[in-house]
């Protein structure tokens, strides 16, 4: 039997994995809910599901003033260059009880690219680890693939849009 | 010969390239902690290499006043600067952020009744100086002045009761014993350092 938490959680995720759906199919229209959690597996499925584009994967947190900052750069980078080829992901690392500030952070956003949340379980340093070894942890935290599906860029902290767009146009031509 | 040349270059070339905006490389784990001096916000000198020479080990936490994972720490950060700090252990903190002035961080000492030496790091040399990219980041060094632990205070931000991975203090608890850090380099997710 379930109680109103656990009916509060799989309420949550029979939601995202109806998003992933919908999220794949519409990755150039807007979304405003998660689509789906994802551990360091699927982060690497998710990345390798986009080869021939350019993928800019960013990790952020609502907490994360720099990473709210970033965000609407990255939804105009994806509005201008998703025809040319670049696919933006945002993974959310916000802790577990904060998946409804994630959704309204989305809803005011409505970014034109999926967004997942990391998967809760287990310790934060394999997926880090698994995600970049380099990567210390910070936020917000932006890696980048060619359309070949290498990664080629790690990006640390908050970028101007200038800067995302030199690392993009660069992969794109 | 010339092959096997080529691939080195092309590795060390990709390697350079994948870097991107990633931090420069900080001290390693086992060498010698560049030395730094600040002030304190109650105006004492602060040099590392003096703090080391009397004590067991010095534990430099970078912290924050305003960033979720390193307030989740405020109470662990000052219950065991005090409780190593009988065993010889000193902790100070710094604050690298620009935007966080020295006012704000001293009424945030006292909010959360730290105890231990609190500085601001004027132009983030010193976050520089050891790569620290984030908050809370710790970099333990020893009497030596060798950098013994580097990373996080432990695995679970959210519940102090249900840490699984005490490491920060399963590192200072191995240098008061005279033996190695079995657990010598970890990681977290934490707030960017806001440098000028």
């Amino acid at each position: 039997m379930l109680d109103q938490a656990g009916l509060t959680i799989l309420d949550f995720r029979l939601k995202i994995a109806v998003a992933a759906f919908a999220g794949a199919a519409t990755v150039a229209g807007q979304t405003s809910r998660l689509a789906g959690e994802l551990d360091a597996k699927g982060f690497a499925s998710r990345v390798a599901a986009e080869k021939g584009r350019v993928v800019l994967v960013n990790f952020w947190a609502t907490w994360c003033a720099p990473c709210r900052e970033e965000f609407p750069d990255l939804v105009r980078l994806q509005r201008a260059y998703a025809g040319k080829g670049l696919s933006v992901l945002g993974i959310s690392t916000d802790f577990a009880g904060q998946l409804a500030a994630v959704e309204k952070f989305l809803e005011e956003n409505r970014p034109p690219f999926p967004n997942y949340h990391k998967l809760g379980a287990g310790d934060d340093q394999d997926f880090i680890n698994a995600v970049e070894r380099s990567w210390g942890g910070e936020l917000p935290f932006s890696v980048l693939f060619d359309r070949q599906g290498k990664k080629v860029r790690v990006l640390s902290g908050k970028q101007s849009y200038a800067d995302l767009e030199r690392e993009v146009t660069r992969l794109l031509s | 010969m010339r092959h096997s040349r080529l691939a080195l270059a092309f590795a060390v070339a990709s390697a350079l390239c994948l870097a991107g905006t990633a931090l420069a490389e900080g001290p390693a784990v086992g060498a010698k902690a560049p030395d730094f001096q600040l002030t304190t916000l109650d105006g004492k000198a602060f040099s590392l290499s003096e703090a080391v020479g009397g004590k067991t080990a010095v534990v430099v936490m970078f912290i924050a006043t305003k960033c979720p994972y390193s307030n989740a720490y405020n109470d662990r950060m000052r219950d065991m600067a005090i409780a190593y700090g009988k065993q010889g252990i000193q902790f100070v903190g710094i604050n690298s952020n620009k935007s966080e002035p020295a006012d704000e961080v001293a009424a945030h000492a006292r909010q959360h009744g730290f105890t231990f030496p609190l500085m601001k790091d004027p132009d983030n040399k010193v976050a520089d100086l050891y790569a620290a990219g984030h908050t809370p980041e710790i970099f333990v060094v020893d009497r030596g002045g060798v950098l013994r632990y580097h990373g996080r205070i432990d695995e679970n931000y959210e519940n102090p009761s249900r840490v699984a991975s005490p490491d920060l203090k399963n590192a200072l608890d191995s240098l008061l014993a005279g033996k190695p850090v079995a657990k010598a380099e970890t990681k977290a997710f934490g707030c960017s350092i806001k440098r000028v």
